[in-house]
């Protein structure tokens, strides 16, 4: 904005009188005094103007084209900038004085946002599972336990059978730096998880569907993988990596859209989740397939997690393991040309647990 | 419309006292200027960035003091004086608040 003082000729042939004008980038107002004493002032869009400078009397002359009303202002200067208000108004908006600046804007923010993606996506959690691999064997069997105690599963289980499970694991021979402990926990819940630092817990109704050894195997390799792969303890850190990001952004904004951007990030752990599912299984196969375990043990188990699961109706993005019909096409993918030879000491050890 | 700081103007006497005016300009340093800013808090020098942010309220509220100036029939603004201060959240945000007197000389 600039002001200006000008000589004002509130009609065509009437006298001039005293104002005062200010400038804008797409209007000028002009105020001034009318010859009963009140106070007038009028707007003029800059695209309603014509413009010129009077060499000989070295003022600035306006004339609105509609009411052929004029002003004159002294000097060149309000002429100059007048024109350079009305040019720029006529230019394109990207051609604009200020468009250099939206272009720049636009770029860093296309810049910060693909920053901040690549830093939710790929940064972040690349440096929790960094962090979570330094995270000492003894480290995760403290922290197990203590997940292990906080469920308050201990009183509900079967010695017994834990103890068989154990034996029947340890003739696997499945070598680790985890010392593995299985623990029969009795509930009708058909599941089966691992703790950070090598406890397994199996439930007793999963147990009982289970109908073979090679099933059985399937069950402990892929709960071993978890273990050995360090997948919880991955999982925690890369939960915990995403909280503290998304906190740190969004710190202050209002419930509804942390929620939503809670949800959000449920999803995209629920896709982790189900890559820690498929590496289970397919290293758990490995497992059974050095050691000449029946493969089919995997797809019975699937089977008897189906039957026991209505909630793997679910799409499978909602879903924190794959979908069991894709997991039994990769096992029966990879598990091709399989050499199967019945071992007699855990067909045992099965068989007292059936008991 | 003359716009000064001073209380008078030489030669053009004061005809008509119009009341004191004020206005207010806030304005955010959006976040990459912020960003930016930051950076410069880090490797020192000048934060033009800021700057520009802070001469943009400057003019927005001395244009919206005019405006109510040319508005009260007059044609300047004398003892005009203005005020920084930031405002919101980790004070983000800058506002400027311009005051005067206007007149009719």
């Amino acid at each position: 904005m600039k002001s200006y003082f000008g000589s004002y000729f509130i009609s065509p042939g009437a006298e001039p009188v005293e104002s005062s004008v200010l400038v804008f980038d797409k209007k000028m107002s002009i105020g001034f005094r009318n010859p009963d004493g009140s106070n007038g002032i009028v707007h003029w869009p800059l695209t309603e103007v014509v413009v010129s400078y009077e060499l000989s009397t070295q003022r600035t002359k306006v004339r609105h084209t509609g009411l052929g009303t004029e002003l004159y202002m002294e000097g060149k200067e309000a002429a100059a900038f007048i024109k350079e208000m009305q040019d720029d108004l006529q230019r394109p908006w990207h051609k604009k004085n200020n468009s250099k600046d939206w272009g720049r804007n636009l770029l860093l923010l296309s810049g910060f946002l693909g920053g901040l993606v690549l830093l939710y996506f790929l940064i972040v959690p690349w440096l929790a599972e960094k962090m979570a691999s330094t995270v000492s064997v003894k480290t995760e069997r403290q922290l197990g336990d203590a997940v292990y105690d906080a469920m308050g599963l201990s009183a509900a289980e079967d010695t017994a059978a834990s103890f068989l499970l154990n034996e029947f694991f340890a003739t696997m021979e499945v070598p680790s730096a985890y010392s593995v402990r299985i623990t029969v926990v009795n509930d009708n819940v058909v599941n089966a998880f691992a703790v950070p630092g090598g406890r397994i817990v199996v439930y007793s109704a999963l147990l009982k569907q289970i109908q073979s050894y090679p099933e059985l195997a399937a069950l402990l390799s892929h709960e071993f993988t978890h273990v050995n792969s360090k997948h919880s303890t991955k999982s925690i850190f890369r939960r915990l990596g995403s909280k503290v990001f998304i906190g740190l952004l969004f710190g202050s904004f209002g419930s509804v859209t942390s929620v939503l951007i809670d949800h959000a990030d449920d999803l995209k752990s629920l896709t982790y989740s189900r890559k820690l599912e498929k590496e289970a299984d397919i290293k758990g196969l490995e497992i059974l397939l050095q050691r000449k375990i029946d493969p089919k043990g995997f797809e019975d188990l699937f089977h008897h997690l189906k039957e026991a699961s209505p909630a793997s109706a679910l799409p499978e993005f909602l879903g924190s393991h794959p979908d069991i019909e894709k997991r039994i096409s990769y096992i029966k993918e990879s598990s091709k040309n399989a050499t199967i030879v019945v071992d007699q000491r855990l067909q045992s050890i099965f068989e007292k647990i059936k008991q | 419309m003359l716009i000064t700081t001073t209380n008078v103007v030489d030669g053009r006497p004061v005809q008509e006292y119009l009341g004191v005016i004020n206005a207010q300009s806030i304005i955010g340093a959006n976040i990459f200027k912020d960003i930016f800013a930051g950076l410069r808090d880090v490797f020192g020098g000048r934060s033009k960035t800021y700057e520009k942010v802070l001469e943009q309220a400057k003019e927005d509220a001395l244009r919206e003091l005019a405006e109510k100036a040319q508005a009260l029939g007059a044609n300047g603004i004398l003892g005009v004086d203005l005020d920084f201060e930031t405002i919101g959240s980790g004070g983000s945000m800058l506002m400027v608040i311009a005051t005067g007197t206007a007149v009719r000389l």
